[in-house]
């Protein structure tokens, strides 16, 4: 009897031992890190010297946009100098992903696929271009050609019961003087939206170069979410 | 007779189109100044709980973690990375 009691036992212990632990939530220092880009994806040396070397500013700008911004999400490995497809030389963007958790909405909806780019870029992507901006260090050094920002968000109706979600997105790659020019108001939005490049994408349809719109839109620069603290050592 | 028709028709269809489009700006104009538009109820459920239970009204990061989110990356078809960029 004693036996088949420590036999049971044992197998118990054995089973805890090997069975797969539940999924765990990310510590906060995991959730951040893994919005980097790793340095062993980067294919050329230009890529991985600059991800070298700011790897300290992009895991802070990576904390920052996880702390002040609590309603996105930004993509793993989205972080980091990128190159656009299909680039001929290794000039080198500054790039971000994020994903806009946009509900449905008819007035949105009702909006001609180019024009909810427009809005998007609108609201997000230039505040996350001006927080992009931000990081001198980056700004700074030569090997940085631009930005690269991506916007993905809900197409409307594809979130009801039995659909298939799909994200709408759209990828803009902008040299640096254009962007910073735009950010100090010193070139039209008409012309900043001319002189940058943006793709955009049904699910995973290639829509083809885009031409938006753009207007002021402050809602991601001033918007507090009610009661919300963002953590310690992070400043919004 | 037939002129005043065409008159009248072409009057009709352009106040349609005119209040048409002034009914889409407006509803257009509202999404624009929405400034929750992201956050469906049960995004900022959280803090309503959290407020009406009276002993923890801050919302943490953490929080927003655990709430779930609608188009959480894998569920939904998205443009791959491959798509837009080379490393």
């Amino acid at each position: 009897m004693a036996r088949w009691v420590a036999v049971a036992l044992i197998a118990v212990a054995v089973g805890m031992a090997t069975a797969p632990a539940p999924a765990a939530s990310p510590t906060p220092a995991e959730a951040v890190g893994e919005k980097l880009i790793p340095l062993e994806r980067y294919s050329t040396p230009k890529g991985q010297t600059l991800a070298r070397v700011h790897q300290l500013r992009l895991y802070k700008f990576s904390e920052h946009i996880w702390g002040c911004l609590p309603w996105l999400d930004v993509q793993k490995q989205s972080i980091g100098f990128q190159r656009p497809k299909g680039a001929s030389g290794d000039d080198r963007y500054f790039s971000t992903w994020i994903l806009i958790p946009q509900a449905e909405n008819p007035q949105f909806a009702a909006q001609p696929q180019t024009r909810r780019m427009s809005a998007m870029f609108s609201r997000y992507g230039v505040d996350l271009l001006r927080r992009m901006a931000g990081v001198h260090d980056v700004l700074a050094d030569s090997n940085v050609h631009g930005f690269s920002v991506v916007l993905s968000w809900l197409k409307p109706g594809t979130s009801r019961p039995g659909a298939q979600p799909v994200n709408e997105s759209l990828a803009a790659f902008i040299d640096k003087a254009t962007g910073l020019e735009y950010l100090e108001r010193r070139i039209p939005h008409a012309d900043f939206a001319r002189r940058m490049r943006v793709v955009g994408f049904d699910g995973q349809t290639d829509l083809g170069p885009q031409v938006l719109e753009l207007w002021d839109d402050d809602f991601a620069a001033t918007f507090k979410l009610p009661n919300y603290e963002p953590p310690a050592g992070v400043t919004c | 007779m037939n002129c005043a028709r065409i008159v009248r028709s072409a009057l009709v269809v352009a106040v349609l189109a005119v209040t048409g489009g002034c009914a889409s700006s407006e509803q257009w104009a509202e999404w624009r100044s929405h400034n929750t538009h992201f956050a469906s109820d049960r995004h900022m459920g959280f803090s309503m709980r959290n407020n009406m239970e009276g002993n923890n009204p801050k919302v943490t990061r953490a929080d927003m973690d655990l709430s779930p989110r609608e188009n959480w990356w894998g569920k939904v078809i998205t443009v791959r990375p491959d798509q837009i960029f080379e490393n």
